[in-house]
């Protein structure tokens, strides 16, 4: 293990009163694949959105690579390494499957909107470049045979497939992926987990916010448990399993 | 394969409209059209600016006759009164605008929805009350007159005939530009700002900087349309960037097809001509008028005439062929 690339320090996250996440410190460490899990409402999108800077902390650090982050907006992160997907997905609607995953490889080109106008070299360099990528990463995840169909045309496992692919075409260093399961039948989520041990193959630090239990088991080597905003445990996934604090959380809640 | 192929259709229709566009104005085709079709070109370059806005950004402005104006009162003022170049007067006009349009932009585009709409039709009307208040600047009411027409070298643009060619030259080279640029790096870029402005950060795009940009070059296409309009009819007044001019630009957008950037020919083409064979006879109710049209427009042809139409040939096509292989 090579310490960790993501690490934060008492942060907190209050919406008016309710104190979404509370002082919590997590170190990610890098190469790993780590989970997030907790009940509904314990905070793990809102986390999500402190790491990639939807929301400024209320208070506390996070640390990527050794930067701090402070207020640097989302898409600065997103060059720096960052990416991530939606629980709720957000595809582009108004793309074919091959431009969602050609818009993730913007931050890793340059050309703007005068060498687009006028169609100079570069942008026509440039472009197939993004294209060849792009169908790469397409095939990565299955869904080559659909790049000229309408994103929003799939049904839900492939459009999270494909809300992977846009993000790995960001080239990132660290993938977050919120829900990736959620709505997936046991085949598709047997082939979301072969697909996470590619990515981890590929020397991306994968965090995932995942319930169902098995596939946490499957293939994360490190767990992380929040309830009400907190921070109530960490180890590997069968410590967790048996953590006093982790069983009380769940009480009330289906545990797969 | 299949696009390469299509890719060659498009090549020859665009032909086929460049070699229509230039035997029109001759007096044995139609020549009687020429003016009115100076004034689509002019409009579709206000147009076009929109739907990369509008139709690919998802952001809506309701006071594009701001820029439009203050293309056509720069150059007005600048060639009348300051001797410039019209050439250079028509370069400046358009990197002032620009420069204006991103100075207002970055506080404009904090704004989302209703409230965009809302600060964009302020500001159309703040431009039309300062083209009308500020005497010394724009002449009032009565406005500018006598502005030069542009020429190259010894060749003035002084008859509707060459002033044809010069604006269409202008137009389509406004719509190449546009048409590159949507399909690039960039064009993805605004349009996914359009589908999700959340995932359009995710993946490393600064939208409000893609919302400035696309809004400036919007400007600045509304820029250079106003003031081939003052080298056109050589005076300016008021009256032509008011409220009305902005809601007939977006009622061109929408007829022509939001998300298309040929279609606003179309858009400028229908609008304009039923401006001026139709709704003349309505008088002040012309803006009703428009709005109707624009309700339909959106409820019927969602994306446009031009696809509409489109649409309709290719069912009528199909049904004409079922027919002929059951006969
Ligand atoms: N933007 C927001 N404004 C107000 N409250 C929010 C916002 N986002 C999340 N919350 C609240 O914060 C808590 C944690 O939400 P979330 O992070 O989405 O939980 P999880 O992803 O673990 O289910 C919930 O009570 C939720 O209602
Ligand atoms: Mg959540």
């Amino acid at each position: 293990m090579s310490g960790p690339i993501l690490e934060t320090r008492g942060v907190t996250k209050a919406f008016g009163g309710l104190v979404a996440v509370d002082n919590v410190d997590v170190g990610i460490e890098a190469g790993r694949v780590t989970a997030v899990i907790g009940p509904n409402g314990a905070g793990k999108t809102t986390l999500f959105n402190l790491i990639t800077g939807v929301y400024p902390v209320s208070s506390g650090e996070i640390r990527f690579d050794g930067v701090p982050l402070d207020n640097m907006p989302t898409h600065k992160r997103a060059a720096l390494g960052i990416a991530r997907t939606f629980q709720n997905v957000l595809l582009f609607g108004n793309m074919t499957v091959l431009e969602n995953v050609m818009s993730g490889q913007h931050p890793r080109s340059r050309y703007g909107f005068l060498e687009a106008a006028l169609r100079l070299p570069k942008s026509r360099r440039e472009e197939e470049t993004i294209t060849l990528n792009a169908i790469k990463y397409l095939n990565l995840v299955g869904l080559g045979l659909y790049a000229q169909r309408d994103a929003l045309s799939l049904p839900l496992g492939q459009q999270k497939l494909l809300a992977i692919a846009r993000a790995l075409a960001t080239e990132p260093k660290l993938l977050l992926l919120d829900e990736p399961g959620a709505g997936l039948n046991r085949l598709e989520k047997q082939e979301l987990g072969d697909l996470i041990r590619r990515i981890r193959e590929m020397g991306i630090t994968t965090v995932l916010v995942e319930h169902d239990m098995d596939l946490v088991m499957g293939i994360a080597e490190w767990v992380i448990v929040l309830d009400s905003g907190r921070k109530i445990a960490e180890g590997t996934a069968s410590q967790v399993q048996r953590d006093k604090r982790v069983i009380a959380a769940y009480l009330g809640e289906e545990v797969e | 394969m299949l696009s390469r192929v299509r890719g060659k259709w498009s090549y020859l229709a665009i032909a086929a409209l460049l070699l229509f566009l230039i035997i029109i104005p001759f007096k044995w085709f139609l020549g009687q059209y020429t003016v009115i079709l100076i004034f689509i070109g002019i409009h579709t370059m206000v147009t076009v600016g929109l739907c990369l806005l509008m139709g690919y950004t998802g952001q809506i402005s309701l006071g594009q006759a701001a820029f439009y104006g203050l293309g056509a009162y720069f150059s007005a003022v600048l060639t009348k009164t300051h001797g410039f170049n019209p050439w250079l007067a028509m370069l400046v006009a358009a990197l002032a605008t620009g420069g204006f349009a991103y100075a207002i932009g970055f506080p404009i585009f904090r704004l989302r929805g209703n409230y965009l709409a809302l600060a964009t039709l302020g500001l159309g009307i703040i431009m039309a009350v300062l083209f009308r208040e500020l005497d010394q600047f724009t002449g009032g009411p009565t406005g500018i007159t006598g502005i030069p027409y542009l020429s190259i070298g010894g060749f003035t643009f002084d008859s509707p005939f060459r002033r044809y060619f010069l604006v269409w030259f202008f137009c389509l080279a406004v719509l190449l530009v546009s048409q590159n640029i949507v399909r690039s790096r960039t064009g993805r870029a605004l349009r996914a700002v359009h589908g999700s402005e959340s995932a359009a950060e995710s993946v490393g795009i600064n939208v409000a900087q893609f919302k400035v940009k696309v809004f400036v070059l919007s400007a600045v296409y509304a820029s250079l349309a106003g003031s081939l309009y003052a080298h056109h009819i050589t005076y300016v007044n008021p009256s032509p960037f008011g409220f009305l001019f902005s809601v007939m630009v977006v009622v061109m957008a929408v007829v022509g097809g939001l998300a298309s950037v040929w279609g606003a020919i179309f858009g400028a083409a229908t609008v304009r001509i039923l401006s001026d064979e139709i709704l003349l006879r309505f008088g002040e109710w012309d803006v009703i008028v428009y709005g109707l049209i624009l309700v339909l427009v959106m409820v019927f042809m969602p994306r446009g005439l031009f696809v509409a139409l489109k649409e309709a040939y290719e069912r009528w096509r199909l049904t004409h062929r079922q027919r002929g292989a059951e006969a």
